[in-house]
């Protein structure tokens, strides 16, 4: 700028640029741009996994017990202990439109959502309550939440603990002794469920696996004069299975009187005494009793159960095992068919197809199938997969169940074909991608010592080419874990009854239906009577399938590296 | 270019006197022929990339191919162990006959052809295995199993390759830690582990530094007792160096072929003196 600075300098330097153009040519707004794009991508991940992770996993955190008189203008003042879920601002023109006489004096006020439990005597677990009128609170230090096996939560204080209709335990004693009483209580119901659902359940299993050997060989044309030795092996076969169906019977009969013995009773906040069998509660505990040691342990401990159990009171309590067990099996089924599917698609594409208008028209058919509306996929699934297929299957090779279908209805296997399916192109393209990057040299390095074509796919190329597999595989088990809309189609239930893979022969019942972590949030959050209940439970579950999906995604990468660094030839 | 180097021999440098006495004598029309190539054309879609070549490669002796880029060199190498199959669009006539047998003839399989006449490629290109895979592979193909009989073609190779003493303590690592020398001399350990009649080299020391080019120019010397060698080169004093016959081609044309200290001290044709001498641009 001033005129004695030497032209060499000139050239050199920047600081003459001042000017909008010199900065965009700089460079710097690009890096701005493209970090600003990471920085939002970050920002939203973080943020969804955060928001899903707080709002799901505190449910699980044991709250304090408020006791406290409310009292509402006009209305008799009535006793609450529960614990505090929520607490919002509401201006007072909301107030009054619902009905609540408040004064106008004041333009917000704080009102409290109130999870009251006692479902069976109020008719509701939740209410919501003005601060304002909230009175004489205090957190007494008995006060008891349990968990039931129906009707949700239970609040109250214990009064006394009975068996045989006598009281064991009534005063100080009594926490003591109904902590005891529930333990022996949950070792029992672990008994009796092992009875109920594994060995009864086998007994009806063989059972029914005999009535349909019956009816196969009538279908047969065999009959009970023809065949006798046939038919009194099955005779023979179920008798013995009903005898021993009696003997379990038994069992578990005594294993439920065992359980009715013992009881509680409890003082409800309104003075109420109701007397409760064990058999009705699955644990309870004493939240303004417990530090924070202690309630991180019941924290993680019912965040297990989350996890580990199967749930109940139409999906709103217990916990999810059967939906994330349904998922990750489901992905691996799907990755099975679709993995070999796919790479044998994209050989023939890349490496033995004549490159001309039919291939190229091939291939942008195969990028289009990424496209379609995965509700599509569903429809076809059930038109061609449940109806077709495995109509047919059941025709030939089930005739003796119909016409109850065993394939011809949804189930796992049609769900993750039909997921295969709607991955297939995502693994074609990788596959074919990697293929294209393996250097001709190293294929001509094979042929010059006298490898065929084939020999050379199978012994260089494929293994070089395996990350790129794993990368396609990646992106379709990323896709398949969360895709929801085509499974209500081919066999996501809201429920299901057993698990697909269980110990009776064979073991894996891919026929059945089966829960996935989507769908159940889909159907706690929209179709749960309780609404209340559910919405943390969305979060949790919704918190779990991306921590499956991550899992799964982890795992595949894993592998991928280890591929990566072993056929890392690719780098010159 | 500037002119002093146009004008100096691209011989220069090499002991001339020293090739004549060790090669005085060495005739075609005695030697026994391994190759015999005749009236080959060879396209490449509608352009012609070779043009009527005829020639005959001596066994157990190294024949040299040089010119320029493009004059089709590579691609008459590459029809030796017909790697030209797989070039979309290429189309040959004429024929090569391997001891009298013509290679394109229908009977004759691509991969059994390849096992007898091995190839080692311009960049070294070792398969992303360990150096003992890399150099068993040949042999694995081949339908060879017995470890033992493995080993020790291993350890034959690797040490016709003169590479034995540098990686038989690491034989399990990956063959990608080698450098670019070792690399290039592991292919062609593994193409000699197949025990193969001919060698083809495709420039085997263009993408090699001074010394491991030295390195594999004696590895060379060596190997011609026990094959056939043909070498493509852009080197003319590698060519002098190592070759016993050297073929001069331009433009997908067999210009001149012959005894190489002849070539490169009396060559008959102009084109073959302008090139040797640095005149062609």
């Amino acid at each position: 700028m001033s005129n004695t600075r030497s032209t060499s300098t000139h050239e050199l330097t920047v600081s003459g640029r001042v000017g909008v153009r010199d900065y965009v040519s700089s460079g710097a707004p690009y890096v701005w741009l493209t970090a600003s794009a990471i920085a939002v991508s970050i920002i939203i991940t973080v943020a969804l996994l955060a928001l899903t992770a707080v709002r799901g996993i505190a449910h699980f955190w044991p709250a304090d017990l408020l006791e406290a008189s409310y009292v509402e203008p006009g209305h008799a003042p009535f006793p609450v202990l529960a614990e505090v879920r929520s607490s919002e601002e509401v201006t007072v023109a909301r107030l009054i439109n619902a009905g609540i006489p408040v004064s106008e004096d004041q333009d917000l006020y704080q009102r409290l959502l109130l999870k009251v439990g006692n479902r069976d005597i109020y008719g509701a677990d939740f209410r919501y309550v003005l601060d304002e009128w909230m009175q004489e609170r205090s957190y007494p230090e008995d006060a008891t939440v349990w968990e039931r096996v129906e009707w949700g939560n239970l609040h109250g204080f214990l009064e006394r603990v009975t068996r045989d209709g006598e009281v064991i335990a009534a005063r100080d004693q009594r926490w003591d002794a109904y902590r005891d009483v529930q333990k022996r209580a949950n070792g029992l119901r672990e008994e009796i469920r092992e009875i109920e659902k594994d060995r009864i359940g086998a007994v009806n299993y063989k059972l029914e696996r005999l009535r349909l050997a019956e009816k196969r060989l009538q279908l047969d044309g065999k009959s009970r004069a023809s065949d006798a030795p046939a038919f009194a092996k099955i005779d023979a076969e179920r008798d013995a299975l009903k005898q021993r169906y009696d003997t379990l019977n038994q069992e578990r009969g005594d294993l439920y009187r065992e359980l009715g013995r013992d009881s509680i009773t409890v003082r409800t906040i309104d003075g109420d005494l109701h007397e409760i069998p064990l058999s009705k509660l699955i644990s309870g505990w004493q939240p303004n009793r417990m530090n924070v040691f202690q309630k991180t342990g019941f924290w993680l401990e019912h965040f297990w159960q989350f996890i580990s159990d199967d749930p109940r009171e139409a999906n709103t309590e217990g916990g999810i095992f059967p939906a994330i067990f349904g998922t990750v099996l489901m992905v691996i089924l799907m990755s099975i068919f679709v993995t070999p599917f796919g790479i044998l698609a994209a050989l023939y594409l890349r490496e033995y197809a004549a490159q001309g208008p039919v291939t190229r028209a091939i291939r942008i058919a195969v990028n289009n199938l990424a496209g379609v509306p995965s509700i599509v996929y569903g429809m076809f699934g059930l038109g061609f997969f449940v109806y077709f297929l495995g109509g047919s299957i059941d025709r030939l090779f089930y005739p003796e169940a119909a016409p109850a279908p065993v394939f011809g209805t949804p189930g796992l296997m049609w769900s993750s074909l039909t997921l295969a399916l709607l991955t297939l192109p995502v693994v074609i393209v990788a596959t074919e991608e990697g293929l294209a990057r393996i250097p001709r040299s190293i294929r001509e390095a094979s042929l010059a010592l006298g490898a065929t074509k084939a020999e050379t796919l199978w012994r260089v190329v494929l293994p070089m080419s395996s990350p790129a597999m794993m990368t396609g595989l990646i992106l379709a088990i990323a896709r398949a874990a969360g895709e929801t809309a085509p499974l209500m189609l081919v066999g996501v239930v809201k429920l299901a009854p057993n698990l697909p893979i269980d110990g009776n022969f064979p073991f894996f019942h891919f026929e059945r239906k089966f829960m996935h972590l989507g769908f159940h949030i889909y159907d706690v959050g929209f179709q749960s009577p309780n609404v209340e209940a559910a919405r943390p439970l969305v979060y949790a579950t919704s918190f779990l399938l991306v921590m499956v999906i991550v899992i799964l995604n982890i795992a595949a990468i894993t592998i991928r590296n280890r591929l990566r660094e072993r056929y890392k030839a690719l780098e010159h | 270019m500037t002119g002093v180097q146009n004008k100096t021999p691209l011989t220069h440098g090499i002991d001339i006197d020293a090739l004549k006495r060790e090669q005085a004598g060495s005739n075609l029309e005695d030697e026994t022929i391994a190759l015999e190539v005749e009236k080959l054309d060879l396209y490449y879609g509608p352009k012609q990339a070779l043009k009527g070549i005829d020639m005959q490669i001596p066994q157990k002796k190294v024949t040299a191919f040089i010119g320029p880029s493009g004059c089709g060199k590579s691609t008459l190498l590459r029809c030796f162990n017909r790697m030209n199959d797989l070039v979309d669009g290429c189309h040959i006539d004429g024929e090569i006959r391997l001891h009298g047998k013509n290679i394109f003839d229908r009977d004759v399989d691509a991969a059994m052809l390849r096992r007898r006449v091995g190839m080692v490629f311009q960049k070294p290109n070792p398969f992303p295995k360990s150096i003992y895979e890399n150099v068993a592979y040949g042999m694995r193909l081949a339908g060879v199993d017995k470890k033992r009989v493995i080993d020790d073609t291993v350890e034959w190779a690797l040490k016709g390759a003169a590479l034995w003493d540098e990686v038989k303590d690491r034989l399990n690592d990956s063959a990608l830690g080698l450098s670019g020398g070792q690399q290039q001399r592991l292919v062609i350990a593994r193409a000699i582990a197949i025990h193969p009649e001919v060698i083809l080299l495709d420039e085997p020391c263009s993408a090699l530094d001074p010394i491991s080019t030295l390195k594999v120019e004696e590895l060379i010397n060596d190997l011609k007792d026990r094959y056939t060698i043909v070498i493509v080169t852009h080197n003319m004093q590698q060519a002098a160096r190592v070759s016993d016959y050297t073929a001069f081609m331009y433009m997908g044309e067999l210009v001149e072929y012959g005894n190489t200290d002849q070539l490169f001290t009396k060559p008959v044709k102009k084109q073959t003196e302008d090139y040797i001498t640095g005149r062609y641009g």
